[in-house]
């Protein structure tokens, strides 16, 4: 017990604080600048300097602790005096340009000045003078401004780990600068701009066009981008949104944000947005038409091929784009009102096949963890994918996990965990399995198995591990094997982060059969990373052929009427198809009908070829959308729909939180996703109506004994996790089939002929961190970052095809050929070419083939080893 | 007095180990390793009443005892030989003429403080130090003064020489040991301090090259003697040294508590004739200026607080009646401007201000209105500052200015020096 | 050549690193080298050392650019560093920086037209008992005066 006295309120706490903190605690408000709570303390601008009792000197109370019997005073003249002075001496070099600068009104400086004088200016000499550098795409820099507390750079260091600014010079010279001094040329979170108490480091988005009270509202909302599901505040003005801000204290994201949340919110109003309905007329033109007309038509459409072809012959594509609202009326729309279980989504890709079997391993909600809680973990391993650019704030939180003592194995190219991880686990791209099949071997065999799962061990008896020569022939050392297993035997909580990579190969299920059995052994903590803020909401939702909402599977819900009792009609009982099977039906001609809501299959599926033979084939196409992609100009109608912005619900983010999204300002012209579906079930005989999204969530707690303690009002102040004080099912767990498991060599020869001995090089996925998808290329701010798509290449690939940075390339694949500028990337390997998926026209998945893999039911990218690259002549 | 810190180095040849050795070198560390514990070794150290050289006469045998309570290994010890104080150049000798003196002490402090890793921190400044320092730490491993098994008893130091480039607040040790660590050399928040969080978290040990060259002799001649030598309140040799308008200017080993007037007048023959004394600065740039009345004061740690400066690192700096004191303090200032290092606000602004206003002084700019403004600049950054450096500026500009009051009128009232 | 430098800075931080616990204590000593290989901190420097030490780039500038003695752009062949502290200007150190100009046209922070001088004015560098003072690269030259300063540079070329 510590007892202090401030101000002459009598204070007890249990432990050690700062003399701030402890002031903090008692209400009484000390002045400060170069603190933040975030941040490791610094002590530098001497605001917060205190009177301690017997102690000659003013204090600093960000960094000297409370002892017990410590007399403060926090409001004496000579503590004023001494805040007044630090203002004057920040003022000398401080230009007074209040008028022209943004942060006017949220400065800290300025109000403290209002606050405690020292307008006077005794200083007569000249400023220094810093010209403001514009030279980065998104952040202004003013230095003249800059009163050198440092924030932004702990930030940067110390949170964000991104170590991409720093202070340059020394004294009265000191300037915060990126290392090139004019482009940031870094990960662009933008943290450093809310840490800035004054306008030194601002946002050129809304340059000039910003104060604080032009706000007219600021709305919370979770972010649409990424499905950590991150918490910002939308700050909007008439129909414009001026700014999108974390806020401390608030949400999973705790006072940051990546480049996306932060700077892509200008997406809403980029190039190609659609504003009115369209439908396909005879001249086979889209044309404008009325909400009325095509609403009408589309139901009309579906009601005379449920008809003439059966239920069978129709189906629907979710959104992990959308919120859960919209999702169950889909789902509601193709089950319960036309009677189809043709309901799937590009969750099938990776993120519900993989959750689903690693819910078969350990039980339902083994995905159901906490993101912040990765900081406090002694241990993260990585697996299948960059973290820190499919979900940028996990990936923080890996890397202030790493900061506070925690081992970081990544298994492949560490990316922007660089710097973070302590050895190198990089094998030849594709061979990852052998060296996880390794690390597993070493792990079981030091630590033993506990006999709690007969499943799991019984398999893990018949593990092959890889010898020696094999492991260092797809390039990793066998002594950091060894490291990396003695250093996961030490792990006492550690995380299992598992990215999308991990099952687009034909080791899907090995792949994470051994991943689980390192979460098994270790008793950790799995996150399946999810590029769509809502692939889990989707499944929840029933967006999928075998469960229904709430996650039922739909055999349970068959026997049980339930939704007949709820809703009136049951479920069907007809087996529906999953994504690959109605593609594959649209080809066959079975699938007649298809309802797309917020996906672009034709850019965003595998082999465009086979999907727009396949879409060419189905007789009605309604495809609802933001924007004027691929897919859209196929549609025979078009609903354009309100985007995460503009629109209330829910989602639920990869660790099984369910959050509640705002409505920041609406988009003329276009509707909620959930209203638009509504609308057409109702003309198919649906009887329900509903005012909001919020009746639609009533529904939902209905029919689904999980949600039904969640009050939507109430998810406003907090989020739920999974089980959401509700009723999850049991029982799915069971054995499952893996398989490999006892053919190692055999792997090594896949890997061997597919990557390494091969000649030419693969094609793979890009995943960046600037982009999320279709949606992020909307956004000017996100395109003046990456604006381009170009191929990332290693020196001696390009070296070796002769060609140099910037020069525009053909890659030619099998199934077609791709133009785009060559980008030298030092760190990479030499066997693989990098290609995002995000720009139309040139986009990774046109080009490459697929199949789906037996066990997991994953899809696996074929027919991605390139054939040739020549340069070709602009 | 005999020489210690100072022994044989008229010897053009003193830095090499045989000639350190011919006059007994190393003998102390052979006694110290062979016939005592660590423990006596504090404990000797601690009652020799040796107090640190480096400026701020923290009492070493105290520091050390610290250091060795914390229960944290490694520890590390670290000579700083950053010497940048202006008017300072007494560590200069040791680490050019006597470098294994140096060596010697740190080692004795190695084995007391159980110390298995020493750097030596040399400014960027005395390259050819750096070179003679490298040959003697070579010399040393080779006799087996360094490395694993010291003198055969499973001791083990090494040592090695870390360069600075050039920023006077790596003196301080905080900075220090940041600049040791890579980085920018700014101050770090106390507590912990470094006798328990220093080098990479580490207890570490951080003493002026003074310092460790006074440990041979303790051993030698016991902490007892040593306390007799100079005054009682803070005991031993001492170098000064000593700049500006004398006509014998230089490094002198003298005992500590020898006056003022006795290292001006005798030592180094008083001034340059026919000029009177004005001022003395007794400890470096950033101890408060004496006037010569005070020239009876003995240069110590208790005597020189009481007449209102410090001994700092015991850089005597006089001037006499030739010398613009607005002009030394205007160009004083601008060392404490450019070598702020940025950290805290009164210190990082505060400098520069006050330089533009000693400035316009000096160039007959300035009104009575200034000065106020100078004292209160002053005044305002003095307890303000994160540390002492910020703090020392402001002390000696509040020193000049209310004991040179007189002259800054005059060149406020007649725009030039009297 | 440049394959050269990139070679000696990367052996040396090898070598150094073995003498502290953390690799970021490399970081000045490897600029001090870096100085003697490129002539200056560049860019391309400051790129070697991150490459071999995980350091950030920016880190490394913002070491880099701290400390008074490392040159932040290149210089003449000789690096001349007068002291212009308290004794120094007390002893003279002025006139002979006028001097300077004269001659050679030098300002403090500048380079000769043809390159033979760059001219930085230090603090104090510990020759206040033999002042004025001065380095010129890594040789000590004390009790300087108007005349001597000249014999002494006509050594360097
Ligand atoms: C601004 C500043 C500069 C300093 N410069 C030096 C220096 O150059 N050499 C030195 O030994 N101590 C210097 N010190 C003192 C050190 O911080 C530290 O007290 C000293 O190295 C401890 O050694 P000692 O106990 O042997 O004196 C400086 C302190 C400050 C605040
Ligand atoms: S007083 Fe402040 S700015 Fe000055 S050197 Fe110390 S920490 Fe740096
Ligand atoms: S808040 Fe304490 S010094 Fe800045």
């Amino acid at each position: 017990m510590i007892k202090v006295n401030i101000d002459g309120q009598e204070i007890t706490l249990e432990k050690p604080m700062t003399i701030l903190a402890a002031a903090q605690r008692a209400g009484i408000k000390i002045p400060t600048l170069c603190y933040d709570k975030q941040l490791e303390p610094f002590g530098g601008c001497r605001l917060c300097l205190v009177e301690i009792e017997r102690v000659p000197k003013l204090m600093a109370s960000c960094t000297v602790n409370v002892t017990d019997g410590m007399v403060v005073r926090t409001q004496t003249e000579k503590v004023k005096k001494a805040r007044k002075a630090q203002l004057e001496f920040l003022l000398i070099n401080h230009p007074l340009d209040c008028p022209v600068c943004d942060k006017a009104g949220e400065c800290d400086l300025q109000d403290l000045v209002a606050q405690y004088g020292a307008h006077e200016g005794r200083f007569l000499e000249g400023k220094r003078k810093h010209p403001e550098s514009f030279r980065d795409p998104i952040i202004v820099r003013n230095m003249e401004r800059c009163i050198t507390c440092t924030r932004c750079v702990r930030m940067c260091d110390g949170v964000q780990g991104a170590f991409a600014i720093t202070v340059t010079g020394r004294g009265n010279h000191s300037f915060v600068e990126p290392f090139t001094g004019g482009e940031y040329k870094c990960e662009y979170c933008g943290n450093c701009l809310t840490v800035c108490p004054v306008g030194a480091i601002m946002s050129k988005l809304h340059r000039h066009s910003y104060r604080p009270w032009y706000v007219e509202k600021e709305i919370k909302t979770i972010c649409g981008f990424c499905a950590v599901g991150c918490t910002l505040i939308a700050q909007t003005r008439g129909k414009d949104i001026i700014r999108t801000m974390p806020k401390h204290g608030l949400g999973i994201n705790d006072g940051i944000l990546c480049v996306r949340g932060r700077f892509g919110y200008d997406y809403r109003s980029g190039e190609g947005r659609i504003t009115t309905p369209l439908i396909r007329k005879d001249s086979g033109e889209l044309e404008p038409a009325s909400w009325e007309t095509a609403i009408d038509y589309a139901a009309r459409r579906l009601a005379d091929i449920k008809e003439r072809h059966g239920v069978a012959s129709i189906g629907g594509i979710g959104s992990g784009r959308c919120t859960n609202e919209d999702n169950y009326m889909l789902q509601k729309l193709i089950r319960y009102v036309i009677g189809s279980n043709n309901m799937d989504s590009s969750a099938r890709f990776a993120f519900a096949p993989a959750q689903k079997y690693l819910e078969r391993m350990f039980g339902q909600g083994v995905t159901a963890n906490l993101i912040p809680g990765i900081a406090n973990a002694d241990g993260v391993i990585v697996f299948g994918g960059d973290p820190t650019a499919i979900n940028p704030i996990l990936g923080v939180q890996c890397r202030i996990a790493r900061r506070k003592g925690a081992k970081v194995i990544v298994i492949g190219a560490p990316a922007g965990l660089k710097g973070f991880v302590d050895y190198k686990l990089e094998p030849v791209v594709g061979c990852e399995e052998v060296v996880l099949r390794a690390i597993v071997k070493g792990v079981v065999d030091k630590k033993g198995l506990s006999g709690e799962n007969a499943y799991i061990e019984n398999k893990i008896k018949k593990l092959m591990s890889p010898d020696d020569e094999t492991i260092e022939r797809v390039g990793v050392a066998v002594a950091d094997i060894a490291k990396a297993v003695d250093n996961i035997l030490k792990m006492k909580s550690p995380v299992v982060v598992i990215g999308p990579e991990a099952v687009h190969t034909s080791s899907a299920s090995l792949n994470l059969f051994l991943l689980g059995v390192i979460n098994y052994v270790l008793n950790g903590r799995i996150f399946l990373l999810s590029e769509k803020a809502n692939y889990q909401g989707l499944l929840d939702m029933g967006c999928a052929p075998d469960v229904v909402p709430g996650g039922r599977p739909i055999e349970l819900d068959i026997i049980e009427h339930k939704f007949q009792d709820l809703l009136g009609s049951k479920t069907p009982e007809e087996h529906g198809m999953n994504l690959y099977e109605m593609i594959d039906a649209a080809k066959n001609g079975k699938l007649k009908a298809l309802y797309v809501m917020g996906d672009n299959p034709l850019f965003n599926y595998p082999d465009r070829e086979h999907i727009e033979d396949a879409f060419n084939k189905i007789d009605f196409l309604i495809v609802q959308d933001i924007s004027l992609n691929d897919t859209v100009k196929m549609a025979d109608v078009v609903f354009p729909a309100n985007s995460w912005l503009e629109k209330d619900g829910t989602f639920i983010n990869l660790g099984r939180s369910l959050q509640r999204l705002r409505k920041a300002l609406s988009m003329d012209g276009c509707w909620d996703d959930w209203k638009i579906v509504a609308e057409v079930a109702k003309k198919l005989g649906m009887k329900k109506s509903y005012e909001s999204s919020k009746d639609v969530w009533e529904e939902i707690r209905k029919v689904s004994p999980l949600y039904r303690d969640v009050d939507y009002v109430g998810l406003d102040e907090q989020a739920l996790t999974w089980p959401y004080m509700g009723e999850p099912i049991r029982g799915l767990e069971g054995d499952f089939k893996v398989e490999g498991l006892e053919q190692v060599l055999g792997n090594v020869a896949k890997g061997s002929d597919g990557f390494m001995g091969l000649t030419n090089p693969v094609l793979m996925l890009e995943r960046p961190l600037f982009h999320s998808g279709s949606m992020s290329g909307m956004s000017k701010a996100l395109l003046s970052i990456y604006g381009a798509p170009y191929f990332k290449i290693s020196k001696t690939l390009a070296l070796r095809y002769g060609f140099k940075e910037g020069d525009k390339v053909r890659v030619i694949m099998e199934k077609g050929e791709i133009d785009a500028s060559a980008q030298i990337d030092v760190n990479m390997q030499d066997g693989v070419v990098y290609l995002s998926n995000i720009f139309e026209g040139v986009g990774y998945m046109g080009v490459v083939g697929y199949k789906v893999d037996a066990v997991v039911g994953s899809l696996v990218i074929t027919n991605n080893n390139i054939v040739d690259i020549v340069r070709v002549e602009d | 007095m005999k020489k210690v810190l100072l022994k044989n180095i008229e010897n053009p040849d003193s830095a090499l180990l045989t000639e350190y050795m011919r006059v007994g070198g190393y003998k102390n560390l052979k006694s110290a390793v062979k016939e005592m514990t660590p423990r006596d070794i504090i404990d000797d150290v601690k009652e020799s009443g040796l107090r640190g050289r480096g400026g701020a006469g923290f009492p070493t045998g105290m520091k050390w005892q610290f250091a060795s309570m914390d229960p944290k290994f490694p520890k590390y010890l670290v000579c700083n030989a950053d010497e940048g104080e202006p008017g300072t150049f007494k560590d200069r000798p040791i680490l050019e003429k006597n470098p294994h003196l140096l060596i010697e002490g740190m080692v004795i402090a190695a084995y007391a403080l159980q110390c298995s890793r020493g750097y030596i921190y040399l400014r960027g400044e005395y390259p050819q130090a750096k070179v003679i320092l490298e040959s003697a730490i070579d010399e040393a491993y080779k006799k087996g003064f360094l490395g694993d098994d010291i003198l055969k008893r499973h001791f083990k130091f090494n040592l090695s020489v870390y360069q600075g480039a050039g920023a006077y607040i790596c003196g301080e040790e905080t900075a220090l040991i940041e600049s040791l660590e890579g980085r920018r050399g700014q101050p770090r928040i106390k507590p912990p301090f470094p006798v328990n969080a220093g080098l990479w978290g580490r207890p570490t040990i951080v003493n002026n090259v003074e310092t460790f060259a006074n440990i041979p002799l303790i051993i030698e001649i016991g902490p007892k003697s040593y306390a007799a030598i100079g005054n009682t309140a803070c005991p031993g040799p001492k170098l000064f040294s000593v700049s500006g308008c004398v006509k014998r200017p230089g490094v002198y080993e003298l005992p500590m508590g020898t006056t003022l007037k006795e290292i001006v007048y005798e030592h180094c023959g008083g001034l340059v004739d026919g000029r009177t004394l004005k001022g003395i600065i007794p400890g470096g740039l950033s101890t408060p200026i004496l006037t010569p009345d005070k020239i009876d004061c003995a240069m110590d740690f208790v005597n020189l607080p009481k007449a209102g400066s410090q001994l700092g690192s015991g850089a005597v700096m006089v001037f006499d009646d030739s010398v613009c004191l607005v002009k030394v303090y205007e160009r004083a200032m601008k060392f404490f401007e450019h070598e702020s290092c940025g950290k805290c606000t009164p210190c990082r602004e505060g400098t520069g201000w006050m330089r533009n206003i000693l400035g316009r002084i000096e160039c007959g700019r300035a009104t009575a209105e200034d000065v106020d403004t100078l004292i209160d600049v002053a005044n305002n950054i003095s307890g303000a500052t994160f540390c002492p450096l910020g703090d020392g500026a402001a002390g000696v500009v509040l020193a000049f200015v209310n004991n040179y009051r007189d002259e800054i009128d005059y060149h406020i009232k007649y725009k030039k020096c009297c | 050549m440049e394959n050269n430098n990139v070679k000696t800075i990367r052996d040396f931080i090898e070598r150094e690193k073995k003498s502290y616990a953390s690799i970021e204590s490399t970081v000045i000593p490897a600029l001090h080298e870096a100085e003697g290989v490129y002539g200056w901190i560049s860019p391309e420097a400051i790129e070697d050392i991150s490459n071999y030490t995980g350091v950030s780039k920016a880190k490394i500038k913002g070491t880099a650019t701290f400390y008074a003695m490392y040159k932040n752009k290149p210089m003449g062949r000789h690096l001349i560093q007068l002291c212009t502290n308290v004794v120094c200007m007390v002893m003279g150190s002025e006139s002979l920086l006028s001097l300077l100009n004269e001659r050679y046209e030098l300002e403090p922070g500048g380079m000769t037209s043809d390159g033979r001088f760059s001219l930085v004015i230090m603090e104090c560098i510990g020759a206040c008992g033999t002042a004025p003072a001065m380095l010129v690269d890594a040789d000590y030259y004390d009790n300087l005066n108007e005349k001597n300063i000249f014999e002494i540079l006509d050594k360097y070329q």
